[in-house]
């Protein structure tokens, strides 16, 4: 389950403090950054770490960078930053009561987006657990129903085990949060260290085993080739499955290989590179109109590492209306006909599911030309679109204008809202892990302390935070951070004075009636802020005609740099399928061609396949 | 969703309660986040019980659920994802024998007592101690049996009751049909 541990450990035999070893087993563990903030019931694991540092001072690559976010949110979402763009598992480190609390936003979201991350919180000492002592909160009740798993160190004999045992599962399977809370008195403990053993997880450990054996067999491949012979119009919607299983590589290749075309999710998103001619970029709620119509007309669906969110599918009864066959490949049997249920199904990694079904079907043909020429045709019909001659800065024309200078190589950080969908839409992305969002939680301040998690994992690359004004408010703190640290995030906040995406909805569904998302008469000023922060790069553009300069300096300065852009604040997101709604009812907006019913040019099947 | 044909006679199922038993390694809070997985969906569970099972490290959890058989799959897919769940089962329509146990404490006048034992000898209810008032019986059956007696002392009047909830276990090897 953990890192292979075949020789015996240096260190294996000595004696030392519970909070030395967390430390040597993170090292054991490949860590390189902690993100945290301490505080009295952490206090000796933060020594620890300052101790292992000062040993390491002659091997700087072997010490544990600690990275102070200013609020424990942040901190969590740096882990899953790094953890999201790494694919390595994220670290945060926090004190008990307060720090603890704080930290269940970002444990929550890695949960919902499947993101290792490991949590080590202090906690008051043994003897007071449960008496409301100082700095006491309930971390195990409250994190339980948030996280993949929750420890609480009882047994100080336990704690080297459990620390390496929570990577194993942060990791394994459907990969997610652990979180471990280390009474105070745990971590003063002294005994001896084995540096080595797991604590275990029968069940679990029986389910990850079969899970890596699931293989296809060949029987069961040719099912699904069958399946495919008889559609003439498959499509594959690939989800954030895809990328946290490695396997964007094999579904470039099965797509490929097979002339099969691909939407995605929002977390799907770099499964494929949006470039291709066969992706057809994101599906749902505010997915591309063309990639919504793929779906309303192909006929055999294969879904891999996606689970059919309300967002994706909007009214169930009515997502894929012509889909014969239903596919579906997932990690997590509790996926398969939760929402849908499918015609064929593997509970298993999608990377040796393609494999295999790639192995048996050689020598399969099948030509779907009339398909992908169906396909090229509504990638030209429905283009998204906007005002182009607008004066104002249409938020759509600033990514645009980005594309041409990251060339879809970027990380991309995003805040929730608007800006996020915008985002989703209008980047190319040519590689995997580089949309880091909260898609399922949506949690409104992710971006930026995700874009420094990002940057620490990869130092030369660029990373952007696409942020909104709402959401950037929300963890405005970490600006600081990214000066501290020297960090080059390119911080980008499209300013449309107030929670655009709220706005949205109150202009469609309540009457433009702007309760509580208006902020036009705030006071705010972001460049100073950024300034003041230690920013040496912080502007403000208002001017459209300056708009493809200011994005060129601003990426190309060296180090942490903050632009604000004034944005037309009527900007909305389009395509929408409303909430609850069925992909017909999508609206286009003004600038993107919508088709009428009768140019659907397939005939309806009309063969729901719903389950609950 | 669910209709009579998801009723097995022999498990004397009310509409709709499944009857799931969950094996889990024996750490602390498994019982609490077991149970939040119901109650997160609004679900109550009827009655639980909890205790070793054949294997030292491992506590068997039999639980009573009112909702229908898929969401109750549902639900077990989830039970079965959390690492210290060894095994999660539906057992509502398949081959166990289930039982509870219930002591109940009626009243029992002078005169009412030649006929109430007669007819707590048609369930095997024993008394288990008595007072001048009172009766205090134990029985122990399927909740069939278990209603069934509770609905013929019931008129005597019922002082006070405690039942264990439901414990089954399968009656051969390998009938288990599991969660996935
Ligand atoms: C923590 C949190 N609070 C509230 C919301 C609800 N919400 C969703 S989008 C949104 C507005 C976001 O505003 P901004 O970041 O400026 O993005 P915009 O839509 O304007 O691009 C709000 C309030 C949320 N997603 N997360
Ligand atoms: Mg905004």
């Amino acid at each position: 389950m953990s890192a292979q541990m075949n020789k015996r450990h240096p260190l294996a035999g000595k004696r030392m403090t519970g909070a030395e070893m967390i430390i040597q087993v993170l090292a054991q563990e490949g860590v390189d950054t902690i993100f945290g903030y301490t505080g009295g019931a952490i206090l000796p694991t933060y020594d620890a770490i300052f101790r292992y540092n000062i040993e390491h001072e002659a091997n700087k690559s072997e010490q544990m960078q600690l990275i102070v976010p200013a609020n424990e949110q942040g901190a969590g979402f740096m882990a899953a930053g790094y953890a999201r763009a790494s694919g390595k598992v994220g670290v945060f480190m926090v004190t008990s009561g307060p720090a603890a609390t704080n930290s269940v936003t970002p444990i929550r979201d890695s949960m919902a987006d499947s993101v290792p991350v490991v949590l080590i919180c202090g906690q008051v000492a043994r003897s007071a657990i449960g008496s409301d002592a100082f700095q006491e909160a309930p971390v195990f009740n409250v994190m339980s129903p948030c996280a993949k798993h929750v420890f609480l160190v009882e047994e100080p004999e336990d704690l080297e085990a459990t620390v390496r045992t929570a990577f194993g599962i942060a990791r394994s399977g459907r990969p997610g949060p652990v979180v471990i809370d280390v009474p105070k008195d745990v971590q003063n403990w002294e005994g001896v260290f084995k540096g080595e053993g797991i604590l275990r997880f029968r069940g679990y450990e029986n389910r990850m085993k079969a899970l890596a054996e699931a293989r296809l067999l060949p029987e069961e491949c040719a099912e699904f080739l069958n399946l495919l012979k008889k559609s003439e119009r498959p499509l594959i919607c690939a989800g954030g499955g895809v990328i946290s299983g490695e396997a964007a590589v094999h579904l470039r290749q099965f797509s490929e290989k097979f002339q099969i075309p691909v939407v995605t999710t929002l977390m799907g998103i770099g499964s494929v590179d949006t470039t291709n001619e066969l992706s057809l970029h994101m599906l749902g709620m505010h997915g591309t109109a063309y990639a919504n119509y793929a779906v309303m007309d192909c006929d055999f669906l294969i879904t891999i590492g996606a689970r059919f969110d309300d967002r994706v599918a909007g009214k169930v009864q009515e997502f894929a209306p012509n889909a014969r066959f239903l596919a579906h490949i997932d990690i997590d049997a509790a996926e398969i006909g939760k929402v849908k249920s499918v015609t064929w199904s593997h509970v298993g990694s999608a990377r040796e599911a393609l494999i295999d079904i790639m192995q048996e079907g050689k020598s399969f043909k099948k030509d779907f030309s009339k398909w992908i020429e169906h396909i090229r045709g509504l990638k030209k019909q429905h283009i998204l679109n906007y005002d182009r001659e607008s004066e104002k800065i249409q938020p759509y024309h600033v990514i645009e204008c980005l594309n041409e200078i990251t060339l879809g190589d970027a990380i991309i950080c995003t805040g929730v809202g608007q800006h996020q969908m915008w985002a989703a839409q209008y980047f190319n992305f040519k590689n995997p892990r580089s949309l880091l969002t909260s898609g399922s939680m949506g949690t409104m301040g992710f971006g930026l302390p995700a874009a420094i998690g990002a940057q620490m994992a990869f130092p030369d690359r660029l990373v952007i935070d696409f942020d909104g004004d709402g959401s950037m408010r929300m963890n405005l703190g970490e600006l600081e951070t990214t000066t501290t640290y020297e960090l080059p995030v390119k911080i980008i906040v499209l300013n449309n004075l107030g929670d655009g995406m709220v706005r949205q909805w109150q202009r469609l569904y309540f009457g433009k009636r702007f309760s509580g998302t208006d902020k036009s008469l705030r006071r705010k000023n972001f460049v100073k802020t950024a300034e003041a922060d230690g920013f040496e790069y912080a502007v403000r553009l208002n001017d459209k005609a300056k708009l493809k300069e200011t994005l060129q300096e601003f990426i190309s300065f060296k180090g942490p740099a903050f632009l604000e852009v004034m944005i037309d604040p009527e900007a909305d997101v389009y395509p929408m399928v409303g909430p609850g709604m069925g992909y017909q009812e999508m609206m286009t907006g003004d600038y993107i061609v919508s088709r009428t019913s009768e140019e659907g040019i397939f005939e309806k099947t009309s063969k729901p396949s719903e389950s609950f | 969703m669910t209709d009579s044909s998801f009723q097995d006679p022999r498990s004397n199922n009310t509409q709709n309660t499944r009857t799931l038993s969950i094996l889990v390694e024996n750490r602390f809070g498994v019982l609490s986040r077991i149970a939040g997985l119901f109650s997160a969906r609004g679900y109550n569970i009827e009655s639980l019980t909890v205790a070793g099972s054949s294997d030292p490290g491992l506590s068997c959890i039999t639980m009573v659920v009112r909702c229908e058989a898929l969401l109750a799959q549902q639900i077990l897919k989830q039970v079965n994802k959390l690492p210290n769940t060894v095994e999660a089962v539906d057992l509502t329509d398949t081959n166990c024998v289930e039982r509870e146990l219930v002591l109940v404490r009626v009243h029992a006048p002078e005169e009412k007592r030649t006929t109430l034992l007669t007819e707590a000898e048609i369930f095997r209810a024993r008394v288990v101690t008595a007072t001048p008032e009172n009766y205090v019986f134990e029985v122990t059956g399927d909740s069939g049996k278990v209603e069934a007696f509770l609905d013929v002392v019931r008129p005597y009047g019922i002082d006070e009751m405690v039942r264990t909830g439901k414990v089954a276990l399968h009656r051969a090897l390998g009938a288990k049909t599991s969660g996935n």
